[in-house]
């Protein structure tokens, strides 16, 4: 793809940002490390070698217990396994991810649920963060709320730009009634009270719908109350594009609208929506955990960076560790985004390429 | 400042708003001249005179000789003739009461306790100590009531009012209310079905023999004949004259003049935040015998907190005065023997054992939805409950299982019937017969059709909310998926009362009663209205009845005959037969997954909380239920110097176990 000498000046010029390149780095590189997550943190093998036989039990449906001699047909418990195998000492064995337990496993600590304390302060060796309120693993919740949240943002985002940048170049271009009915409606639309507009949907969201489905219905309702903002930009953005000789030339050549909001005036309008892109990913991970937080969320027992928030409040005298964890890692993912956002918006500043003469 | 062009037209917008002000008020006047014309109490009488079998007017003289007066004197007082009077109570409600009223819709709340169930008098009210049998049931000591008599020929009891009764507002308490409250229980004004059904069917007519006498009529000599007549609180007329349609608003934020303690009073509510109780002016039964020595702050303030960790913190600090500490994390972990302000001897530790039912936590399923229909899919999803590792690993071995929907009803709870253990095998072979054979890739059982045997569990309980996600994955284990929704407490009781639940996890507060009711639960009129033909059959076109406790919508004509025998037989060997029948229907219904049962009260309470040395009364439900305690504000001024000054006081922690079942 040939790219455009400009273009590739702020691309060189973001790469030489140090702080932003190497967070925007350590972020792909935390968001690839999630796809695999399973392969990581799971309570489920990697690979199990039992009678001669290869199993590889990550990916693929579950497998009974009955399976490896177990007398119960539900998952197999590959901990146990892993441990009976070691015993038996015949040559089978099995080989667990780096952290073998599941985001929504209890795990009993001192013979009941409650939260264990990080393995480095002592308690029984496997939870590096703890445990929260019902014995599940930190890290794991973390590790797959994580890329929930990532993946829910980067989704949020792509389809906000998407309505709000046709929303809004359609109204800069067109301007005049389109303009004018379009503002007002978006006035009123963006007057909507957001939150309240998230209880109501949800209260009334049917129980049937499964998880998916009320995370995508989540998503949609976000989209829906967040597009508006991007338009104002955008708007003002075409008005501007529109008035060039270069547009002016587009319509005499006889390109319809589609053609010259797209592919004439977008691609000069886009550094300033590039921008804009890091914050709402990051201000998208705030919402979501909030909303995690608030309990209109990610229905439970999805693992959440919001979810462990709030238990890390209630628990903060008997299991501080939660909340420092949660904390830290949302801070964490926040400070990487906001650095990303910081080089991206000087490398593309245009003070500095400006062509004007 | 105004210039006189603006000024012109700020008057004539003064004068437009007076207008319609005027307006406005001409309306609202000629409402309330609707609303004189009107009065409750002249329908009342009509009503009476409209149903002259059921409302008789007698006089005194009219009353049967050698009536054998009952007065409860006999029997010891519970309260602590060491209690302090005054101070102020301050305590919490995890949510702002939806409405003042006691009765309709909405009403039937966690608040209602403050003003309705713990605070009025009743006729008389059953000794929560002695809870033996007499030959007309429990012992009781006297509320409004001043004596009453059983005549068992008649199936009747005479009640005699105190004639010092006074309302709240100073009003008397007369017959006349008693009579009232009949027919304002049985109007449709009031949304309230079960109460409608309740006054229609318990009694069979009331006999006014002057101001403070009346009788009421039974159709049954019933065991508990004596709690039927007596455990009810007059209605007063002078309040309700503006009864109608209007009835839910128009009584929304008024507050029902009590026979009780506590009144609230308009400027102590304070919408969303807090409401507080006052202590009535002279209050008539103050010092009464059984009244005496109990509720004892001059006022109970209850500040909304909305979060059970938040409301904890506050009582670190002090802010509320007393903290359940039933859940075994606040007991154990967050506010253990040795945290410092129990080793100081700030914070007092007690757990008391009482000896009641116990309110009914367990898994309500919808009959009414889709896969819940299947009675063997139900019974599968019991067996797929692993309610024992909840109780051995979330509450630490102190909770203990529940066996049938009527435990701890003495001998009226079924002794052979337990509840269903967890088993993989048993649910999937349960599951298999209702075509649920295969597991899909994720381990739960999908069957023929391609659908999931998933349902959705609700429950408002934020504090209990972790004994669901431990069920949710053992239940992956037997196939089942179940899908938690943690709602806000209001909401996810609307949702229950609106049969919009698939599976509601919630408990029944049970009163003490003699034997466990099941009328309000398991009927079919409470679960769809004109439930069967009169053949028997379903009828096809039967809407779900909503706002009822049936939240099973179990209806069987079967059941519903047994249980209109039980409800109306007078011979307690018949009835405990009648009572293991329907908890075997209930068990093998298996639309009721029996929980758990807490038969102990944990509270902390701050050393300027005084109790009685026996702690509590063996039928209590609550630390507030009796209303035993004390505010001692001496103790608080000395506590809150001593915090100051860093001297400590000798810790205390007390087991109370006299009336532990063991």
């Amino acid at each position: 793809m040939a790219l455009n000498p400009l273009t590739l000046r702020k691309l060189r010029r973001f790469r030489s940002l140090r702080r932003g390149y190497w967070s925007f780095l350590l972020l792909m590189g935390l968001i690839v490390l999630s796809l695999l997550g399973e392969l990581l943190v799971n309570n489920r093998a990697l690979v199990v070698r039992s009678n001669g036989h290869w199993y590889f039990p990550t990916y693929g449906a579950n497998l009974p217990g009955a399976t490896f001699g177990f007398n119960y047909t539900y998952e197999t418990d590959y901990r146990t396994l892993q441990a009976r195998f070691r015993a038996e000492a015949k040559g089978d064995w099995v080989l667990m991810p780096w952290v073998p337990y599941g985001p929504n496993e209890n795990t009993s600590y001192e013979g009941v649920f409650k939260p264990a304390p990080p393995s480095w302060l002592g308690a029984p060796p496997g939870h590096w963060l703890g445990t929260d309120t019902t014995g599940r693993d930190v890290f794991a919740r973390l590790f797959y709320g994580f890329r929930i949240a990532i993946f829910f943002s980067l989704s949020f985002m792509v389809l906000t730009y998407l309505v709000g940048i046709t929303i809004g170049c359609l109204m800069g271009y067109y301007g005049g009634a389109v303009d004018l009915i379009g503002q007002r409606l978006i006035e009123v639309w963006s007057n909507i009270p957001f939150l309240y507009m998230i209880i109501i949907l949800f209260s009334v969201v049917p129980s049937t719908f499964g998880v998916g489905t009320r995370i995508g219905l989540l998503l949609a309702i976000l989209v829906l109350f967040s597009w508006t903002s991007m338009t104002y930009y955008m708007r003002t953005a075409t008005y501007r594009e529109k008035s060039r000789d270069y547009a002016a030339a587009a319509v005499v050549l006889g390109a319809g609208p589609g053609r010259i909001i797209f592919h004439h005036i977008l691609p000069n309008t886009i550094s300033t929506i590039v921008t804009f892109m890091p914050f709402t990913v990051a201000s998208a991970v705030t919402s979501i955990t909030a909303l995690d937080f608030l309990g209109f969320g990610l229905p439970p027992p999805t693992p959440s960076m919001g979810e462990l928030l709030k238990q890390g409040t209630q628990t903060l005298t008997t299991a501080p560790w939660i909340v420092t964890s949660a904390f830290a890692a949302l801070v964490f993912i926040l400070v990487l985004v906001t650095f990303i956002g910081e080089a991206v918006r000087e490398a593309f500043d245009p003070k500095k390429f400006t062509t004007y003469q | 400042m105004l210039r006189p062009k603006h000024l012109h037209r700020t008057l004539e917008l003064l004068l437009a708003g007076s207008l319609l002000l005027l307006l406005l008020g001409a309306c609202a006047r000629q409402d309330v001249t609707q609303a004189a014309k009107h009065d409750a109490r002249d329908e009342a009488k009509a009503y009476y005179a409209a149903h002259p079998d059921f409302f008789h007017f007698k006089t005194p003289a009219d009353l049967p000789a050698n009536l054998a007066w009952e007065d409860g004197s006999e029997l010891p007082e519970f309260a602590d003739p060491a209690a302090k009077k005054g101070g102020t109570l301050n305590y919490y409600i995890p949510d702002f009461p939806r409405t003042l009223r006691t009765v309709g819709p909405d009403s039937n709340g966690s608040f209602r306790a403050w003003i309705l169930d713990d605070n009025v008098m009743y006729y008389a009210r059953r000794h929560p100590n002695l809870t033996s049998l007499t030959k007309n049931g429990f012992h009781y000591y006297p509320g409004v009531a001043e004596k009453w008599a059983v005549d068992r020929a008649t199936k009747t009891v005479y009640i005699k009012l105190d004639p010092a009764a006074r309302w709240s507002d100073g009003v008397p308490i007369t017959s006349d209310d008693s009579l009232f409250a009949i027919f304002f229980y049985r109007t449709t004004y009031i949304r309230a079905p079960w109460y409608n059904n309740y006054y229609t069917t318990k009694f069979t007519g009331i006999t006014r023999y002057d101001d403070h006498t009346f009788a009421l009529h039974f159709p049954e000599l019933r065991p508990d004949i004596l709690a039927l007549a007596l455990e009810n609180e007059p209605t007063p007329a002078h309040f309700y004259a503006e009864v109608g349609d209007d009835y839910p608003e128009r009584y929304q934020w008024r507050f029902v003049p009590t026979s009780g303690p506590y009144q609230v009073r308009p400027a102590d509510i304070d919408k969303g935040r807090e409401v507080t109780l006052t202590h009535v002016k002279n209050w008539w039964a103050a010092d009464k015998k059984f009244w005496r020595h109990r509720f004892n702050p001059d006022r109970v303030r209850l500040t909304v907190i909305r979060d059970n960790a938040k409301a904890f913190e506050a009582f670190r600090k002090g802010d509320i005065d007393y903290f359940g500490l039933s859940l075994a994390e606040y007991w154990y972990d967050k506010l253990p023997d040795s945290a410092p302000e129990v080793q100081a001897g700030y914070i007092h530790k007690i757990k008391f054992f009482n000896d009641i039912p116990h309110p009914t936590y367990g898994l309500w399923m919808n009959e009414t939805r889709p896969l819940l229909d299947n009675r063997d899919i139900r019974v599968g999803i019991q067996y797929a409950l692993n309610w024992d590792l909840v109780i051995r690993k979330f509450s630490r071995g102190d909770w203990t299982r529940m066996q049938t929907s009527a435990d701890g009803f003495g001998e009226f709870t079924a002794p052979d019937i337990h509840a269903r253990s967890f088993s993989v095998d048993q649910a999937l072979a349960s599951f298999a017969k209702a075509g649920f054979t295969k597991r899909g890739p994720d381990g739960i059982l999908v069957n023929e059709a391609g659908t999931r045997l998933s349902v959705q569990v609700t429950t408002g309980y934020e504090n209990l909310k972790d004994v669901l996600t431990i069920l949710q994955e053992d239940a992956i284990k037997a196939g089942l998926e179940l899908r938690v929704e943690v709602l806000d407490n209001t909401a996810a009781f609307k949702k229950a009362q609106e049969k919009k639940h698939d599976i509601e996890f919630s408990a029944w507060n049970v009163s003490p009663e003699m034997f466990p009711r099941y009328w309000e639960t398991h009927h079919s009129a409470n679960a769809y209205d004109n439930a069967f033909r009169p053949d028997g059959s379903v009828n096809p076109s039967r809407t779900i009845k909503t706002q009822t406790n049936n939240l099973q919508e179990i209806a069987y004509p079967e059941l519903d005959r047994m249980i209109e025998t039980y409800d109306k037989s007078d011979n307690i060997a018949e009835m405990k037969q009648l009572a293991f029948k329907i908890e075997q229907f209930i068990y093998d219904d298996a639309s009721f997954s029996p929980g758990f049962d807490i038969n102990y009260l944990r509270t902390g309470i701050w050393r300027w909380v005084g109790i009685p040395k026996a702690g509590n009364v063996k039928l209590a439900t609550t630390f507030n239920e009796y209303s035993l305690y004390w505010i001692d504000e001496d103790a608080k001024q000395e506590t809150k110097a001593a915090i100051q000054a860093g001297r400590t006081f000798a810790p205390v922690i007390q087991i109370l176990d006299q009336y532990q079942q063991r």
